[in-house]
């Protein structure tokens, strides 16, 4: 109550100049935003709706002439949308007018919008019920389905090893991925990180290099590290512990902050020292939760082996990409069926002992 | 004199000013129960004595050294012989009844040794001892998270009893607890200050419990005391004076 009062009459002149700068900025924002999607609009009608669908044309020209002029004229519809305060915008940010042509714009603008992003996105996809249900088309997947049916049990032994080998691959990743991940985590924790600036700007700049090393699928890693140490089973496993790494450092690290403080706060107050704090009070609480998502990643890791294998990383995705560029089908279904049920059991057996973890 | 505090501020980054000039006086011994609304600064007040919560300005004194301004070392040595206890029993859940107790001795354990759980054999007699203080001791080897609150209570107490401390501190130790399950667990806490001359600073929202208990009552409203003395004067004028008018005053076994 008191703070109130003091801010109603000490504090009334700089609230209302910072209102007042709150209110700048929306309308700095808003008109960004109606220029963007005045710019968007133009373009996705010209372009994709205009140019590719009812001119027909296989190439786009492209020249910065004609794209400048949009801008430019974008540049104007949206100021002087925003000015108006009747746009879409306008209301995002909660400055538009009160009146019918403010809500009516919204609307008829909103859907507009909608509309011509689901056109455009049809356009680009270029669907077509033809060539679906083309007889040609159908008769070529009907047999391709049946060769996948009927496996060829002949390379059973070397899809075997193959399949091994990316469980192998799968495993050592993950192995390998739990000491680096863990001590990650300690530092990429908000919780522990939090207390002053400098243990803040490390907490910062590793999670920074954590999301953008994490967002490099594994086989985009995979296609480098098969350059880098060459094709075959150590370059998937590579490219599995750099992303294993990146993802359960997150993971870890969600599990440390979201402890219950209760039991460090107990301990800090016998005196205890900060590593006796983190072993004591922090690790019991984790342990499980780190061993859990330790499971979930392994047979995340089995899943991406199969794939890292298409691009050189070894394993059964490896003699699938063979078979495959041999257009040896009944083997690709062999390979193919094989990879389902060893994907099902990971998955049944990481969920169950995941369960009576918890 | 144990504990002396001196003109203790506290104001938190959100800008509650949650303690206002607290002084108080804590001779060895005492039972001294603080009462008061939620968010009366109590628990603050308590963590403030063993800086689980960083006090903004004035002195703490407990045994001739001013607590509020120690760092490192000489602040872990402080608060070795502070006890706490706090409402939600606050263990180790998945870790043993035994290993919560011997927790609390970790301030005078060396790191390796505690990392390694190579407790000495004098260690394990302590943490035995304290459980049977607390009569638990048939429970010693069960996780925490499976006793009932009483008893998960009556561990914390042993807990903080490993520390051989001077002063125990409770922060509402009974709040989550049943009337009877609550009464149960007081009476060790005055067995520990009968029995072990422990002084103890415990917080309270029942004034039954407060008659009862406590050798000394003090009152907080909005950050300042509003009542020291004997818990036997708190009447109906007091009570109103420190919970507000509509407060009526409800009894507990």
């Amino acid at each position: 109550m008191n703070e109130i009062s003091a801010m109603g009459s000490d504090r009334a002149v700089p609230v209302a100049a910072g209102e007042k700068a709150g209110r700048r900025i929306k309308y700095i924002k808003a008109t960004f935003l109606d220029i963007f999607l005045a710019f968007y609009s133009i373009l996705v009608v010209q372009r994709a709706i205009y140019d590719r669908f009812i001119l027909d044309l296989r190439d786009l020209p492209f020249s910065w002439t004609e794209t400048g002029a949009i801008f430019i004229l974008s540049c104007v519809i949206g100021a002087w949308w925003t000015y108006t305060r009747t746009s879409l915008s306008c209301r995002l940010f909660g400055i538009a007018k009160n009146n019918n042509v403010a809500e009516w714009t919204v609307e008829i603008f909103g859907w507009f919008l909608f509309d011509i992003t689901f056109i455009a996105g049809w356009i680009t996809t270029k669907i077509s019920i033809v060539s679906l249900f083309s007889g040609e088309g159908v008769q070529g997947a009907a047999r391709l389905f049946g060769a996948l049916f009927t496996p060829q049990f002949g390379i059973l032994n070397d899809a075997l090893f193959a399949m091994i080998e990316t469980i192998y691959i799968a495993l050592i990743a993950t192995l390998l991925s739990i000491p680096p991940a863990l001590i990650l985590s300690f530092f990429t924790a908000r919780n522990l990180m939090k207390e002053n600036k400098f243990t803040y700007a490390i907490y910062y700049i590793l999670r920074i290099i954590l999301n953008f090393v994490r967002s490099i699928e594994a086989l985009i890693w995979a296609i480098i590290f098969s350059v880098w140490v060459g094709i075959g089973p150590f370059a998937g496993m590579l490219a599995l512990l750099v992303h294993t790494i990146a993802s359960n450092a997150r993971l870890y690290s969600e599990a440390i902050e979201s402890i219950d403080q209760g039991p460090v706060e107990a301990i800090s107050a016998t005196g205890a020292n900060r590593i006796q704090i983190v072993w004591h009070a922090i690790v019991p609480q984790i342990v499980l939760p780190f061993l859990s998502y330790t499971i979930y990643w392994w047979d995340i890791n089995v899943r991406m082996a199969t794939i890292i294998g298409l691009v050189g990383g070894g394993g059964i995705g490896n003699l699938l990409m063979q078979y495959q560029g041999l257009a040896r089908w009944r083997e690709v279904g062999l390979i193919v069926i094989m990879i389902a049920f060893v994907v099902w059991v990971m998955d049944y057996v990481s969920g169950r002992i995941r369960e009576a973890i918890y | 004199m144990l504990l002396t505090v001196r003109d203790l501020h506290k104001t938190y980054k959100s800008g509650t000013h949650a303690l206002k000039g607290v002084s108080l006086d804590v001779k060895e011994g005492e039972f001294l129960v603080v009462i008061g609304l939620s968010g009366s600064g109590k628990s603050t007040l308590l963590r403030c004595i063993n800086r689980l919560v960083e006090p903004t300005s004035g002195t703490i004194s407990f045994l001739n050294q001013d607590i509020a301004h120690l760092k490192g070392d000489q602040l872990r040595k402080a608060k070795r012989q502070i006890g706490m206890v706090f409402q939600q029993f606050n263990l180790v859940k998945r870790r043993s009844v035994l290993a919560n107790v011997i927790n609390g001795r970790l301030g005078s354990l060396r790191t390796l040794e505690s990392i390694f759980r190579s407790y000495s054999d004098g260690v394990l007699a302590d943490a035995n001892k304290c459980l049977e203080t607390v009569g638990i001791t048939d429970y010693a080897n069960v996780r925490a998270d499976t006793l009932s609150g009483g008893q998960q209570q009556r561990v914390a107490i042993a807990r903080s009893l490993m520390q051989n401390p001077r002063l125990l501190l409770a922060d509402e130790p009974v709040a989550s607890l049943d009337p009877a399950t609550s009464n149960s667990v007081m009476q060790y806490f005055e067995k520990i200050n009968k029995e072990l001359g422990t002084t103890v600073i415990c917080s309270l929202h029942f004034l039954s419990l407060v008659r009862r208990y406590a050798s000394r009552a003090i009152a907080l409203k909005a950050g300042e005391i509003v009542y020291e003395g004997s818990p036997d004067d708190i009447d109906q004028t007091w009570f109103k004076r420190i919970y507000g008018e509509e407060a009526e005053e409800v009894e507990i076994v």
